[in-house]
């Protein structure tokens, strides 16, 4: 991160006490200290893990809803199967994921174009566009749902799948220009020089130098607005209104409450299938999520 | 970062292309995030309703919905405190218990690490609309696991709902919100703990410097600039908390003691179709969240500069 900090207090390394070493050494593997450790780290995976298991747990137990059981005490897939054919979360499904797609296709393009701008050129007023896509990232969008609203509805696309995707374009793209000017500023740039000596122009470059370099950072942005466009809600609620056969999985999963009981089971499998495949997305990224993070909006 | 122009007969290209790279991206911002922000204070000025939004035409009113809203005890009592008490409560939450998971992990071997970290990004990637619902369905007063297991033990007599309660009902926002916040400090402040040079911990070791000592002399400033990020961007989240409340029996504005900033902005013009009310309450916020953000940006771009 910082390379001008002073690093090491002179009196911190002088190193005045060896005996004092081997002790902390061992005792920071003793058995109490092991055991302690253990305890926490258990404690920590049941708050973590706790509701995601009762989740899977109620969708697969045909007594959800009237007995609470800690495994399934009737175990079935009926919460599934009806909610992917009675319930209609297949078209849900369908929607969810033709908007995340049209999302993710669209703010990648526009990001990548605008992050090489920012990241590659020196031009007048540079810094300030950077400062603006630091500030509307900042704005709370939420504050924005009336607006944008009207907007939507001028442009006549309320109740559209259209006019939801252009609604995520504009709030996927801030952080993606923010993120992948981290990566873009990491190509070396005799990489570039080297293309040009050899006579490429600068379209060519691009396709053959700069985006390959960068496809680490677009499958990055590209997850980020992925999961954006299939968790958001309260765009979707406003947007969609009375349109259920436009809905996406997360204002879908409102259809199984009733005025006066709510289908529990139902409910969890409509989560749990709305929940896994982000899940199984965060587990197999973290990596390349953890130095993301730190690249592009910690910039380290 | 240096200039990649070499020949003359790029001077000018050089001049344009960032203009056309940037065009696409302006355009969109422009349209639906800068010209909304605008509008959603045009809106706050307004008598905005259903007739406004038909016809177009303004119904300009000056100030008043502002005066409405700061001559509302209902602000000061409800909606401020919540707004205001909520975030503290989190952001102090979800920093402390992330920073204190990533510590745990720093201290783990490989095997451990990679079991608790794929365990807390199952927690990150559970949506808020999904993870709401499931704390709902733990704390639901008649089926729910929270009271059959109070009940079970003796501690409870009858089923309680615990959505009433201003406070109980904010408890279960808070435990949602740490829950699901909780991994993006975790995750962040771990790859900070990395960084930090190990022959800077075992110099202090050697000076007999104790391991809270250590961490708060020399990981904590160390890692400044990395808490800085994480206690702004969590704050910024956490003011804003809609689907977390909304979502929840009575959140939605039919019990009026939970009211925060946005569910307030957005029951009045959905449910009330006053616009230009709710638009007050949505700039309101903004400034709010304004104050944070210049902090942000002065941050970021600090580090920027060196």
């Amino acid at each position: 991160m910082s390379t001008t900090r002073p690093l090491v207090r002179p009196e911190v390394s002088t190193g005045r006490r060896p005996l004092r070493r081997s002790g902390r050494r061992s005792s920071r593997r003793s058995p109490l200290r092991q055991l302690g450790k253990g305890v926490l780290v258990a404690l920590l995976l049941v708050f973590t893990l706790f509701p995601v298991y009762w989740m899977l747990n109620s969708s697969l137990d045909a007594q959800a809803g009237h007995t609470s059981s800690f495994w399934p005490a009737e175990p079935t897939l009926d919460h599934y199967v009806f909610v992917l054919t009675e319930g209609g979360f297949g078209t849900f499904l369908r929607n969810s994921l033709l908007v995340a797609l049209g999302t993710v296709l669209i703010s990648s393009a526009l990001a990548l174009l605008a992050s090489v701008a920012v990241a590659r050129f020196r031009f007048r007023m540079r810094t300030q566009i950077l400062m603006l896509v630091l500030i509307v990232q900042m704005v709370p969008l939420e504050a924005l749902v009336i607006p944008l609203f009207v907007q939507v509805r001028d442009l006549q696309l309320l109740e559209t799948l259209t006019g939801l995707i252009v609604v995520y374009v504009a709030l996927a793209l801030p952080f993606g220009i923010w993120m992948l000017r981290g990566f873009v500023a990491a190509v070396p740039v005799e990489l570039e020089e080297a293309a040009y000596l050899d006579g490429a122009s600068w379209g060519r470059m691009f396709w053959s130098v700069l985006l390959p370099l960068v496809a680490p950072g677009l499958v990055a942005t590209s997850i980020f607005s992925f999961i954006t466009a299939w968790n958001e809600f309260i765009f979707a609620m406003t947007m969609l209104g009375g349109a259920t056969e436009n809905y996406t999985v997360a204002i879908g999963l409102r259809s199984f409450f009733g005025v006066h009981s709510n289908d529990w089971g139902a409910i969890m499998a409509a989560s749990t299938i709305i929940t896994v495949p982000v899940m199984i997305f965060f587990i197999l990224v973290q990596r390349r999520l953890a130095s993301g993070l730190t690249a592009g909006a910690v910039k380290e | 970062m240096t200039e990649t122009l070499p020949r003359l007969g790029r001077a000018r290209a050089a001049l344009v292309r960032p203009w056309l790279l940037l065009a696409p991206a302006l355009a969109v911002l422009a349209v639906l995030l800068l010209w909304p922000l605008v509008r959603v204070f045009l809106f706050s000025l307004q008598d905005y309703g259903l007739r406004e939004i038909t016809t177009g035409e303004p119904n300009w009113i000056g100030t008043a919905n502002y005066a409405e809203i700061l001559a509302s005890p209902e602000l000061w009592t409800v909606v401020l405190p919540n707004t205001v008490g909520f975030a503290v409560l989190s952001v102090a939450g979800t920093v402390a218990f992330g920073t204190g998971v990533a510590v745990l992990l720093a201290s783990l071997g490989t095997f451990w690490r990679t079991v608790t970290s794929s365990a807390i990004m199952a927690a990150w990637a559970m949506p808020a609309v999904t993870g709401t619902y499931v704390w709902v369905w733990i704390f639901d007063a008649d089926r729910g696991v929270f009271n059959d297991v109070l009940m079970g033990l003796g501690l409870l007599d009858d089923p309680t709902n615990w959505f009433t309660n201003r406070w109980t009902f904010y408890a279960i926002v808070l435990l949602n919100v740490i829950h699901h916040g909780f991994p993006f400090v975790a995750v962040t402040v771990l790859a900070g703990l990395l960084g930090v040079p190990k022959e800077m911990l075992e110099a202090a070791e050697m000076d007999g410097a104790g391991s809270f000592r250590r961490f708060f002399s020399i990981v904590v400033p160390q890692l400044r600039q990395v808490f800085a990020v994480v206690i702004i961007l969590s704050t910024i989240w956490d003011f804003k908390v809609f689907a977390q409340v909304y979502l929840m029996p009575g959140g939605a504005g039919s019990n009026r003691s939970v009211l925060n900033l946005g569910v307030w902005s957005y029951v009045e013009s959905f449910g009330q179709n006053r616009y230009g009310f709710g638009s007050a309450i949505a700039v309101l916020l903004t400034l709010l969240l304004l104050v944070v953000t210049a902090v942000y940006v002065r941050t970021v771009l600090a580090e920027e500069e060196r």
